[in-house]
């Protein structure tokens, strides 16, 4: 028995104990892990010092490559979710924001829209720039499409023409009266 | 030509920098630095989850979804706290929720009735052999049976990782006191279940456990 077994052996009880600091707690287990003879003794004092710094068999490289890979796997997996819930999240607001714009230039428009049934307005010029959004063209009854540069609208669509004047933006927002509920 | 980026030389790199950096370059987006840190962390997360959920396969699994969970969470990552607590933490709660599961339930009833029919059937010469000639780690897994989870990853960062208590309380989010509690039963009962199967193993203990608070 070593000196250096002495004093190990007389630290088993405080290491039961949970009295040891703990680089005394360590010196015990590296001790026990390269003396059999202390081990011995150690384990007949107190049978947990058999797991007193006993260590777990190395995981293998190609478990821990495996283990990545499995965490590879799944990231991808959840990086393809949010690809997936982000669109629909933000679909699901462009439309509600899409539908309360529209309710809103409804209510705000200065004359309310012709109804279908209203005697056809005549083509005329168009609404003052003052006057925002106004209805700015209604179609010719009697045509069965109305055709404006490539486009063709309905015989019954409502052009209305939002802030038009030269060099301004124009917006065109186009109603479609006939297929009204 | 220069050769830019090269991935080699970049896992060269990382592989040299210390956990806490690592952590706030895959913080940032880095994969390499993310990757890194889950090479050199797997054989410490397998070795408690193993030694927590009871066998090697569930414990590969804990880890997967502990380093998924570290990368998912990466944003909340406080650096002024050690990454290896946090990590640890993430790693136990799976592995305590794990084993809260039915499924390893079951498996630890399997062991538990295990160890009965071991009993049972063998004398105690034999299992005293048996217990001295197994490795510590599979002793431990045939004891542990009856430890809580909380009581088994109290047990296992002490012995296993050499954790001193406040860190133990901050992992398991629990007061220091609460680990001492853990430790001294969870030491009680492995030295009960120790001395069933291994009579001979546990010749100190009801004196020890008197002295004991």
């Amino acid at each position: 028995m070593t000196p250096s077994c002495g004093q190990i052996r007389g630290r088993f009880d405080d290491y039961s104990a949970e009295a040891l600091t703990r680089e005394q707690r360590r010196a015990v287990r590296e001790h026990l892990a390269s003396c059999e003879e202390c081990r011995r003794v150690a384990a007949a004092a107190d049978p947990l010092f058999l797991f007193a710094g006993a260590a777990e068999p190395p995981v293998p490289p190609a478990e821990i490559s495996r283990i990545l890979e499995g965490v590879r796997s799944g990231i991808a997996w959840k990086q393809a979710e949010r690809r997936v819930e982000a669109p629909s999240r933000r679909r699901r607001w462009s439309i509600l924001g899409a539908a309360a714009a529209a309710l809103l230039l409804t209510l705000l428009a200065p004359g309310a829209p012709p109804r279908r049934d209203a005697p056809a307005a005549v083509a005329g010029p168009r609404q003052s720039a003052d006057t925002g959004f106004a209805p700015a063209a209604i179609a010719p009854p009697q045509a069965p499409g109305v055709t404006s540069g490539t486009q063709k609208f309905p015989a019954d669509a409502t052009i209305y023409d939002f802030n038009p004047g030269a060099g301004q933006p124009r917006v065109v927002w186009i109603v479609d009266r006939s297929i009204d509920i | 030509m220069e050769l830019i980026y090269s991935e080699n030389r970049r896992r060269e790199e990382v592989g040299q920098l210390p956990d806490r950096e690592l952590a706030i370059q895959a913080r940032g987006g880095d994969m390499v630095a993310f990757e890194a840190l889950v090479v050199r962390k797997t054989p410490s997360v397998v070795a408690v989850a193993r030694r927590i959920v009871g066998n090697l396969e569930d414990a590969r699994d804990v880890a997967q979804l502990s380093f998924l969970r570290v990368w998912e969470q990466l944003s909340r990552y406080d650096e002024t706290y050690s990454f290896n607590t946090w990590l640890y933490r993430i790693a136990t709660n799976l592995a305590i929720d794990f084993l809260r599961s039915a499924r390893s339930r079951e498996k630890a009833h399997t062991a538990t009735l295990h160890l009965v029919r071991m009993r049972e059937s063998e004398t105690g010469n034999e299992t005293t052999r048996a217990a001295e000639d197994d490795s510590a780690s599979r002793l431990f897994q045939k004891v542990a049976g009856r430890l809580t989870g909380k009581q088994k990853a109290a047990f296992v960062l002490r012995e296993l990782e050499d954790l001193e208590t406040s860190e133990i309380a901050e992992i398991l989010n629990c007061g220091e006191s609460t680990v001492r509690n853990h430790l001294f039963n969870a030491r009680r009962a492995l030295r009960r279940e120790i001395e069933r199967i291994s009579p001979g193993l546990s010749r100190r203990r009801d004196q020890r456990d008197k002295v004991e608070p």
